[in-house]
């Protein structure tokens, strides 16, 4: 899905850790985190915030070592027994939310199914997909357990159908656009796709160059940016404007209907707006609107009613199929999953 | 920039972190601009902005996989510039020199840079006689983006060869552009040694010109195959029987478990004699080259403290050895740390990567990041570094001069800094440090041979934000504590307790040359069941010289092949079993038996430190790595202050207020007179 030719340009640090604090809650509250006082090397004892536990055992389940990822050594769990049954206690007692477990050796294991099954030929991410592959049956084997797993279930589709959804969204030969405000531009990125893979990721500072000083209404400058994406990188299929508080509340969203609301009432412009994410977006309105109006009437499941006619009208779009449908899964729904979990306790 | 010196040289020296040239100095203080990766136009422009930051020097890679462009006939067929005007090396140098920038060059052959396949050609990594080998006989794959690779063998003959076709093609071009006829004034061998961060104690490196080295590496440490079968308990009746560990075998008991580590122990040893042996091996390649009239560097990577790399040992190979540095705010003891042993261990700590921005897919860092890192890590004695990167390039973000060679806001401030560093001469200032921790190679080994984690080595788990004893074994191997563990830990306590009482101090490598450790008035030296015999006589040597040598929790009585060995106790005194409590009265006692001196004390945590220049405190540095807040430091006399960015001054009879902000640093230039008086001991 990334090209070994992959160009990244066009962010100072300002712009490219907003981008990535979208995905990665915790980073805008690392900085107001009180450090740690004491001196280095680090001292055990120290108490910091939740994390996760990361135990290695012997052939009996018996802990040889275990780590917490805040404080560090977690020495009066060394030489007890895991109960794999257990792990949710085990998790409050370390004061941790994930726990994973590893048999002496797996890591080890797990090198060398990579080195084994490696082609060098293969794409970035039908590579990973192998090392994903080969952890998930020392999994089942019994050799690793991570709890919880938000993808348990998820099945692991391989790289041809990763680039099939990918296609839905950004097919070859073309880009896609998101950029968000806060006040100025706050942050942007520029996706291209060429020869099946992503090879190009520009930031704010190349996009300011193709554009030419941009007028400050993010409610105009959206068109600005897309010709000028469209002249320098190529025709863009894909494009999300905002102001970056709302899309950050949007990708943590729990309930049905937020997204086609803010795109309603213009919180959020998508434009273009492929076939694909319209549906998805109808299908969260309807959702929605199922349960506003469920609250409203009482239990009444409108959605229920509803749904048939949904049904007949998406299998007359004959061309669009969901994402979802492709992976498998819901990757919108995986993602809100991964980032509640990991959401720091106190608000934003 | 430069200032004459007496005794024209016709080649640069390095002399601590001050390049000498002919009559002039120049601090060891640069910028890096990947020549490659901008338009030919905007090279001057860039390299303007580089020396408007007030560098004398720009740093660049030279990356073969982009200079070479196939094979001809079984021989390398490469492009300076004859197809692609970017490659053109030549212009470049050319144009430095013009520009009057001095060059820093570092052509490999591994690069990184972030390019894909770090840097080496595909047709050398694809080459299974280059390739490094797992247990299994597998290829070790690195899984960084955006393409794994197969990395190489630093044993492998062929890749050695492979590397030396390429070193000759940069030679030619480099080589006549030495100073004085050229602006070329320093080279790099290799880069951040280290199995390419595949560096789990049974990851690599089983290919058949390592398990060669191996067998040589253990006739040196052990005299024959009779000694090698002692060593380990073993009967090996060929060489090929003593093959190395694949696994950690810890449900041994007694002497078999004995014979164990001992194999262990030699094991991790080895990994550090093979990257100390191919960085020599490059060294001679590089003077082959055309290259060898050039002072020398090679930079360790983050994770240092669990590498399997020798930094004492690899200073064998080249002029001086670095410590690479990308950290957030949130960890300047890390800094610390690293800083005060690059200090202790080299005596110039220098970083050949000063990380200004990052790539991509590391932890992301701010400016308020790098800038902080700078600081603190000045202020703990760094001496010299290149700014990586000072101009932004592909697969990077956040350095001060974008790719278009235009300053961003953030330059300003570095503009400051360095100018505060050149105007006060910071790259010959001293510390006063008077204590030495000694850092104990030979546990370090231990734990790396007990880690439990595989790929996700000690070092690649130090540069995550943990530390490299996380996850070791815990059981204690037979030992009275499990040693893996305790060398960490009671370094721990006393860089604690000298940091309550806030004395200065250093890490020393034991495997640092001696005059490392000479000058010290006290050295703690961590010591268990087992040591290294050259470690003690050593320590047994600095205590007759009137050191006061501080060891324990025991007097060892075996040898690093856990064979017995009688120790004498260094200056005839018994061991010290230290706890929390024990370790600040040991502190105390120093303070008091040796009148150590802690200028501007203040509250813990913040810290400070004070920098002579000529013989004059010239610059104090405040640190915080706690919340913002006003820190009260004591005065030993009036003093004026000003801070080296903000040119805001405080002034005090006996105390100076200073306000400052959470996780950073404030530099302060000092007004007022304060000549100390010599002493003969050890400054850093």
């Amino acid at each position: 899905m990334i090209s070994a030719e992959l160009r990244f340009e066009g962010f100072d640090a300002r712009s490219w850790t907003n981008l990535v604090s979208l995905f990665l809650p915790g980073l805008p509250e690392r900085l107001d985190r009180a450090p740690d006082a004491s001196d280095a090397p680090v001292a055990e004892g120290e108490v910091r915030a939740r994390g996760s536990l990361l135990v290695v055992v012997d052939e009996d389940d018996v802990i040889l070592a275990a780590s917490h990822s805040q404080r560090g050594r977690v020495r009066e769990l060394a030489g007890t027994s895991v109960d794999r049954t257990a792990l949710p206690l085990l998790a409050t007692r370390a004061g941790a939310h994930r726990v994973l477990v590893l048999r002496e050796g797996v890591m080890e294991e797990l090198a060398e199914q990579l080195g084994a099954r490696f082609k060098s030929d293969d794409s970035y991410l039908a590579q990973l997909l192998e090392v994903i592959r080969a952890a998930r049956e020392l999994e089942a084997s019994g050799e690793l357990t991570l709890w919880p797993n938000p993808i348990a279930n998820v099945p692991i589709p391989a790289a041809a159908t990763f680039e099939r959804a990918l296609d839905l969204v950004l097919p070859d030969g073309r880009a896609a656009v998101l950029a968000l405000w806060d006040g100025p531009l706050w942050t942007a990125v520029v996706l291209r796709r060429r020869h099946g893979e992503i090879d190009l990721v520009a930031g704010p500072e190349t996009l300011v160059r193709w554009t030419g000083p941009l007028g400050g209404d993010w409610r105009r400058d959206y068109r600005v940016i897309l010709d000028a994406v469209a002249r320098s990188v190529a025709p863009v299929h894909f494009g999300i404007f905002a102001e970056a508080p709302t899309v950050r509340s949007l990708l943590r969203a729990a309930d049905a209907g937020t997204w086609a609301q803010s795109v309603a009432v213009r919180n959020v412009v998508i434009s273009p707006m492929p076939r694909t994410v319209g549906a998805a977006l109808g299908a969260d309105a309807v959702r929605g609107i199922g349960k506003a109006s469920a609250r409203a009437l009482g239990g009444l499941d409108l959605a229920g009613a509803l749904l048939p006619f949904v049904r007949e009208v998406r299998a007359r779009v004959t061309h669009a199929s969901s994402v979802s449908e492709i992976l498998g899964f819901d990757p919108l729904k995986v993602l809100g999953a991964i980032l509640r979990r990991d959401e720091p306790p106190h608000d934003e | 920039m430069s200032r004459p010196v007496a005794r024209p040289r016709s080649r640069p020296i390095l002399d601590g972190a001050t390049l000498r040239l002919g009559e002039h100095e120049v601090p060891l203080r640069s910028g890096a601009l990947h020549y490659w990766r901008l338009p030919k136009d905007h090279w001057r422009d860039a390299l303007r902005q580089v020396k408007a930051l007030g560098l004398p020097m720009v740093e660049t890679y030279v990356p073969w996989g982009v200079h070479e462009l196939e094979l001809r006939d079984g021989k390398p067929v490469f492009d300076f510039g004859e197809r692609d005007p970017r490659r053109d090396l030549a212009g470049f140098l050319d144009l430095a020199a013009e520009e009057e920038l001095l060059v820093f060059v570092r052509p490999g052959p591994h690069i990184n840079a972030e390019l894909t396949g770090f840097g080496l050609p595909q047709r050398v990594l694809d080459d299974p006689e280059v390739q490094a080998r797992s247990p299994r006989g597998n290829p070790v794959v690195l899984y960084f983006p955006p393409k794994m690779f197969a990395v190489p063998s630093h044993a492998s003959e062929a890749y050695r060869e492979h590397a030396g076709e390429w070193l000759d093609a940069v030679g030619a071009i480099v080589g006549p552009r030495r100073w004085p006829k050229g602006p070329v004034v320093m080279t790099q061998v290799d880069n951040e040694l280290g199995f390419f961060f595949r560096s789990g104690p049974y990851c690599q490196d089983y290919h058949d010109d390592a398990l060669a080295l191996w067998h040589s590496f253990l006739t040196e440490r052990h005299g024959d195959l009779e000694g090698v079968c002692r060593a380990h308990r073993a009967t090996y009746a060929t060489w090929s029987d003593a093959s190395p560990p694949t696994r950690f075998a810890g449900d041994l008991e007694g002497d078999d478990l004995r014979g164990e580590l001992a194999r262990q122990l030699d094991w991790a040893a080895f990994a550090e004699h093979l990257h100390t042996d191919f960085a020599r091996h490059l060294r001679h390649r590089f003077d082959r080259a055309g290259l060898g009239e050039l002072p020398a560097v090679h930079n360790v990577s983050i994770g240092e403290g669990g590498a399997p790399v020798s930094v004492a040992g690899l200073g064998d190979a080249v002029d001086l050895v670095g410590l690479d540095y990308y950290h957030p705010t949130r960890e300047q003891r890390v800094i610390k740390r690293r800083t005060l042993y690059l200090s202790g261990t080299t005596g110039a700590a220098y970083a050949p990567e000063l990380g200004v921005g990052a790539p991509p897919w590391f932890t992301p860092l701010a400016h308020e990041d790098s800038l902080v890192t700078a600081m603190t890590a000045c202020a703990y004695g760094l001496r010299g570094f290149n700014l990586y990167m000072a101009v932004d390039r592909d697969r990077w973000y956040g350095a001060p001069i974008d790719a278009l060679g235009r300053a961003r806001p953030e330059a300003t401030a570095w503009r400051r800094f360095l100018a505060a560093l050149e105007n006060v001469g910071f790259h010959r200032a001293k510390r006063d440090v008077r204590v030495a921790l000694q850092w104990p190679r030979e546990y370090q080994r231990l734990t790396r041979a007990t880690h439990l984690l595989g790929t996700v080595s000690p070092a690649v788990l130090e540069a995550m934000g943990g530390t490299p004893v996380e996850l070791c074994r815990a059981d204690a191997l037979g030992f009275e504590r499990p040693i893996q563990h305790a060398w960490w830990d009671d370094l721990a306590r006393v860089a604690s307790a000298l940091t309550a009482a806030q004395v200065p101090y250093v890490y020393v490598d034991s495997d640092a040359p001696e005059t490392r450790f000479e000058g010290y008035d006290v050295i703690f030296a961590p010591s268990y069941e087992y040591a290294s015999p050259r470690r003690f006589e050593r320590l047994a040597r600095l205590a007759a010289k009137g050191t006061h040598v501080v060891y324990g929790p025991r007097l060892p009585e075996r040898d690093e092949a856990l064979l017995p060995h009688a120790f004498n106790a260094p200056g005839g005194h018994a061991p010290t079993r230290l706890d929390d409590t024990m370790a600040h009265a040991l502190v105390a006692d120093w303070v008091g038996r040796f009148e150590l001196e802690r200028p501007f004390a203040t509250l813990p945590p913040v810290e400070t430190t004070v920098h002579e220049i000529d013989g004059e405190e010239r610059v104090l540095f405040v640190i915080n790595p706690a919340s913002a807040r006003e820190a009260e430091l004591a005065l030993s006399r009036p003093t004026v202050a000003v801070d080296a960015l903000t040119g805001e001054s405080i002034a005090g009879d006996t105390s100076l207020r200073v306000a400052i902000d959470g996780e950073s640093c404030r530099m302060f230039l000092l007004q007022s007179e304060r000549r100390k008086a010599p002493r003969a001991r050890r400054r850093t």
